[in-house]
């Protein structure tokens, strides 16, 4: 009943959406309303590189170009009907966004929105030479449709529009939502983690750009049709960054931003083309940002030093806009002020803006479970016991392992045997190759010489992700949560592995599916519990105090199943308190038969809680034994101490 | 000469320092000592700017440096050798002793002969002498901690920070390392030195403190610290538990 | 083998401006880890500066070219304090990207705006008649362009290895923490890399100014193929920039005369996806180490 409540806004909106041909009958504005329903599909797309892998990419004017060319020239060649080139367009543009994501994938940031920008530039001078193919700047003539024999009106085209928009939406909100939206999460806040909890950072960034591309290739396709002209220059770099102002001003990881975005980029040139609507909305703008900052002054929620520029620009822009007589010349700067603004002012786009500035005005929502408490499980085994119980037969066999960075030696001809159901700790000063030793065995470096076994098997040359999947799981020295993402969400990830159904299943929300989700989240809540932070699933990550943020970590890499857990230095930082709940879960998850390894400097968690310990100095084993043996052993004493 | 005062300093949200107070008079060398992840190299990126602190004060010759960027304090006579050396691997020997020489050939500091200063340097330091045109890259890690420290002295500073100048270095290096020091000490310089290794810093500083969990646990001359039970369970644990 | 030596030094010519525009991408990349991703407007804008000078004052073109370089210093500062600081400070990746381009796409309307959008012919300083030399028709004005952009490149190098301050911005670039601990403003450092950076790409624009057409749009392309440059070359090593520049100048003129004009700009397109799919750090980079 709860669900159905929270539909009602968007039910509404798609009612209105499906009267709007009977009530408006000017072409003109049903075709700028179908722009920007076929705006809003691609930025859907564009919202998965941008929002969720959170990358810039200035390739999509290219791929949504790429679509609307399937279209035409199966269209022109072949003579293909519609209900033919929307599933082309798709898949052409897929593969192009796969095509797009090769050169991407080792590479982030500026050097990632350098490989979109030239994959759109190349693709637009293709599409311009290839004259036998696409009639280059002739461009190609598109007409509407045929229903049933006859075209379609341009009443019967919005809705077929309406129809594939609503789809989208749906589509986009449950991949997003789903194991896919969570791993395209974490690849943008922890590459690293994400691999090490069995998620593979490439595998992921190709489905994103396939995913993200296959939207942008079904809008284009509709554009076609809609304008029922297509020609190369309309498909520039221009309309690749209106694009990203649209999804980063609408508001990013929304699909309302999404909608609000598009409306902005196909109004706006519209204003301008107006000098005197543009004035009055200048001056609408002007008066309420000036009336917003002046409430948000008297409440004390800023300063100021802070509304000085935000005000300064949109006064001055009203008034830029009264001195000239025409200012669609001046268009490309509006929209490069406009980025500008957007990117230092409303980083969360006026979705994200609008929501913190109602929630400043009338009171923090509670971030609490509320109504929707959902009971722990408590019969849930979540620490899946260990299988094989063979405690003391080897588990890990190091055997003259070297990491050699240019002329310095990481590690030096070490050997190392871990035995099942042990923990075992790592200890040395500074700089003694112990963090570098659980690089290795989690595939971060590949070692210069030796070989490492585990379970029998050799891990040396296999990726990260291949390696957690096979049973080993970390945390890391410097935390690395996944910080945008609430603590249940990052657990998810963990269990990632423990999902089974494809795209379609999560498109169509089938059976597999919702079970797989429901008993994942079960799980998830189960092992928040263990650690003690199911009062906090729905917290961000990164608000979480220190301590508790360290222990989740801890949960994330049970998720995974594994057999052997690295920690490295889980008690850095933490209080005393925290230290005694940090040993009460690992001795718990000892209990269990999971195998440790565990980096510490703090010599009271090691000495109590360890059954071997290994000590490392300058990249070698110095000495091994019991705790006790370890810490009245000459050499260690001289490594750390120096007498 | 530098005091401070209830120093609280961190990353992001985790505190490290809770509230320390250290003292360096003029033309002593005193030590700060304590095991790893204790808070040591912390407290020397709070002195010289390289992250802020959240609380307590730091006064150099009496002017509040706390919150300064680290160019200024620099400017003002503090010269650091930092953890893990951070000489310009790009640049010879030779250029990096320049750059240690910054702000004299700037203004900000008095000029004095940068020339002369720089062959005494190389004097004082035999190995970097042989190998004054070298890529600092290439040289071994008790070189680059040898140009570390020669950088610093280039500045003609009031006082020298030594982060950590025995990390990572074989024990013979080790031993040369801290002949330099106490040569610099002889020659009046005022030092705070921190290190991991507790006996060699005793016996060349004045006075020590020892801390542990971003606290000051003990403090006192240097010659009682050495004999202390204290120290050796603030690096080993054994006798205190927590 | 006369077209193989007029490719050749066309190419040359070519590729020696990238070369000049990529130098500026290294400049700020190397202190600061940004870049200007609206570099191809500064170089327009020195241009029509330039063109300015020349037309409407009257001056003399070696007398220009020290006005253009100090204004091309100014827009640099402009860009660095408006895009760039305020992104670093917030640490914004997304941030300094947009607002890069952003200012790119402003300085190109308001060029559009003030010289119009026509491309207009830029008298050029050496006569135009080409001279021959192994079977190919070099203009004297390709020359100097060559050389033009050889010395900048060797003036900032000299600056870099023999003064102070030039130093203190090498060591900005290998390690900015420990130049702040020397007592160098670090923040300054990155300001001056990028006037320097824009004085590099304006000096690019009045020398390459009489060889094509001055106007708003000649910023777009330049500055992409100059990022190829500077990616295949390498963003940490200035050797690599001239033998990028050159491969991608000589490959470019290759394709558009025996393929076609239209085609011109793609082989380098290629170039630097292949380079970033297999090595990202450049033929001649070195490849970094992950910390974790």
């Amino acid at each position: 009943m709860m669900k159905l409540k929270s539909h009602i806004p968007l039910l509404i909106a798609i009612v209105g959406l499906f009267c709007l041909p009977l009530f408006i009958h000017n072409p003109y504005y049903i075709h700028l309303a179908e722009t920007i329903l076929i705006y809003t599909i691609l930025l859907f797309g564009l919202d998965i590189v941008v929002g969720y892998i959170g990358q810039v990419s200035l390739g999509h004017a290219a791929l949504f170009g790429i679509g609307s060319y399937t279209a035409g020239v199966l269209y022109f060649h072949f003579g293909w009907a519609i209900w033919g080139t929307i599933p082309a367009s798709i898949i052409v543009t897929a593969i192009f966004g796969g095509i797009l994501a090769l050169p991407a994938l080792k590479v982030i940031g500026p050097y990632l929105a350098m490989v979109t920008l030239a994959f759109g530039t190349i693709a637009q001078i293709l599409i311009n030479e290839m004259t036998w193919l696409t009639e280059g700047p002739l461009g190609i003539k598109i007409p509407k449709p045929d229903l049933m024999g006859v075209p379609m009106t341009k009443a019967e085209y919005f809705w077929l529009v309406s129809v594939v928009l609503i789809i989208s939406l749906i589509v986009v909100d449950r991949f997003v939502k789903s194991q896919v939206g969570r791993a395209f999460e974490a690849l943008r806040d922890s590459p690293i983690a994400c691999d090490c909890m069995g998620v593979s950072v490439y595998r992921f960034k190709v489905i994103a750009f396939v995913i993200s591309a296959g939207f942008a290739g079904l809008a284009g396709c509709l554009y076609a049709y809609s304008e029922q002209y297509i020609s190369p220059n309309t498909y520039n770099n221009e309309l690749a960054v209106l694009f990203l102002l649209g999804i980063i001003m609408g508001g990013r990881k929304s699909r309302l931003g999404a909608a609000i975005g598009a409306a902005i980029i196909v109004l706006l040139p519209k204003l301008l083309d107006d000098i005197n609507l543009f004035r009055i909305v200048a001056s609408i703008i002007a008066i309420v940002v000036v009336a917003g900052a002046v409430m948000a002054l008297s409440k004390k929620l800023t300063t100021p030093r802070r509304v000085a520029i935000p005000i300064a620009g949109v006064v001055g822009l009203a008034a830029f806009s009264f001195w000239l007589n025409s200012i669609s010349d001046w268009r490309l700067s509006i929209f490069g002020f406009m980025i500008l603004l957007v990117v230092y002012y409303l980083q969360n786009g006026i979705v994200g803006f609008t929501k913190s500035f109602y929630q400043s005005m009338v009171g923090k929502a509670k971030t609490t479970r509320g109504e929707d408490a959902e009971v722990v499980d408590d019969s849930i085994s979540f620490i899946s016991t260990v299988a094989n119980q063979n405690t003391g037969a080897e588990l890990l066999k190091v055997e003259s392992l070297l990491m050699q960075f240019g002329g310095l030696k990481a590690l030096n001809n070490v050997d190392l045997s871990v035995k099942r159901g042990t923990i075992h700790g790592l200890i040395g000063p500074n700089g003694s190759g112990k963090s570098t030793m659980m690089n290795v065995l989690t595939g971060i470096y590949v070692p210069t010489a030796g070989s490492v076994l585990y379970a029998g098997e050799s891990v040396v040359g296999k990726t990260s992700s291949d390696i957690a999947l096979s049973g080993i799981a970390r945390t890391f020295q410097n935390v690395q949560l996944f910080g945008e993402m609430t603590a249940i969400q990052n657990i998810l990830v963990g269990l990632h592995h423990t999902f089974k159904s494809n795209i379609v299943e999560i498109a169509l929300h089938l059976p597999r599916y919702k079970r797989e989700e429901a008993e994942a989240h079960a799980r998830a809540l189960a092992l928040l519990k263990f650690v003690g932070l199911d009062d906090l699933a729905n917290e961000e990550a990164r608000n979480l105090p220190y301590g508790k943020q360290r222990l989740l970590e801890i949960a994330r890499a049970l998720a995974l199943d594994p057999e052997l857990l690295l920690l490295d230095e889980p008690a850095a930082g933490l209080t005393s308190p925290d230290i005694k709940e940090l040993l009460r879960i690992i001795r718990k998850i000892r209990d269990s038969g999971i195998t440790f390894i565990l980096i510490e400097h703090h010599m009271d968690v090691v000495m109590s809680v360890c059954d071997t310990v290994s000590v490392l100095d300058f990249g070698q084993k110095i000495a091994e034994g019991k705790p006790a043996e370890v810490q009245a052993d000459e050499k260690v004493i001289h490594a750390y101490l120096g007498t | 000469m530098l005091s401070i005062k209830n120093l609280e300093a961190g990353y992001g949200k985790v505190k490290v320092l809770h509230g320390i107070s250290i003292d360096v008079p003029k033309g002593q060398v005193i030590t700060l000592i304590g095991s790893n992840g204790a808070g040591k190299t912390t407290t020397m990126r709070a002195i010289t700017g390289m992250i802020k602190p959240t609380g307590g004060e730091v006064t150099l010759s009496g002017e509040k440096i706390d919150g300064y960027d680290s160019y200024k304090i620099a400017r003002l006579g503090l010269a650091h050798s930092p953890e893990g050396r951070r000489v310009f691997t790009t640049m010879s020997v030779t250029d990096n002793l320049l750059l240690g020489a910054f702000p004299r050939f700037t203004g900000s500091r008095p000029k004095g002969d940068i020339k002369e200063d720089l062959e005494k340097s190389l004097e004082m330091f035999p190995r970097l002498k042989e190998r004054r045109n070298q890529l600092a890259g290439t040289l071994s890690g008790g070189e680059q901690q040898m140009l570390a420290m020669a950088r610093a002295v280039m500045l003609n500073p009031e006082i020298i920070l030594l982060d950590e100048p025995s990390m990572g270095l074989a024990p013979i290096l080790v031993e040369e390392v801290f002949k330099i020091i106490s040569n610099l000490k002889s020659q009046g310089v005022t030092m705070l030195l921190v290190e991991q290794f507790a006996a060699a810093a005793l016996n060349v500083a004045d006075y020590g403190y020892v801390l542990e969990n971003g606290k000051i646990a003990t403090h006192g001359p240097a010659a009682k610290l050495k004999d202390d039970p204290a120290v050796k369970a603030a690096y080993l644990g054994g006798a205190s538990s927590h | 083998m006369d077209m193989f030596a007029q490719i050749l030094s066309s190419g040359i010519a070519v590729g020696m401006i990238y070369a000049v525009i990529a130098f500026g991408f290294q400049l700020t990349f190397s202190t600061s880890g940004t870049l200007n991703f609206g570099q191809g407007e500064a170089l327009m804008l020195g241009a029509l500066v330039g063109l300015t000078c020349v037309d409407t004052f009257g001056m003399n073109y070696w007398v220009m070219i020290p006005i253009v370089c100090i204004f091309g210093m100014i827009q640099g500062s402009f860009v660095e304090l408006i895009g760039v600081r305020p992104a670093i400070k917030i640490k914004s990746e997304f941030g300094w990207i947009m607002s890069t381009i952003a200012l790119g796409i402003i300085f190109k309307n308001v060029a559009e705006n003030v010289w119009g959008r026509d491309a207009l012919p830029f008298p050029s300083p050496l006569p135009m008649e080409p001279m021959t030399f192994l079977g190919a028709n070099i203009l004297p004005m390709e020359i100097l362009v060559v050389f033009g952009a050889l010395a900048m490149m060797l003036l900032v190098e000299f600056f870099n290895r023999k003064t102070i301050y030039g130093k203190a911005v090498v060591a900005t670039a290998n390690d900015r923490d420990a130049a702040g601990l020397m007592g160098i403003n670090t923040s300054m450092v990155i300001t001056f890399s990028y006037a320097l950076s824009s004085l590099t790409a304006a000096f690019a624009g009045v020398l390459i100014a009489p060889l094509t057409l001055t106007g708003a749009m000649m910023g777009g392309a330049l500055g992409l193929k100059a990022f190829a440059v500077a990616i295949i070359g390498g963003l940490s090593s200035g050797m690599g920039i001239i033998v990028g520049g050159l491969i991608l100048g000589i490959v470019e003129t290759a394709t558009g005369f025996y393929i076609s004009t239209g085609y011109k700009d793609v082989p380098g397109l290629i170039l630097l996806l292949l380079v970033l799919a297999y090595k990202p750090s450049g033929l001649f980079g070195k490849s970094a180490i992950k910390k974790v």
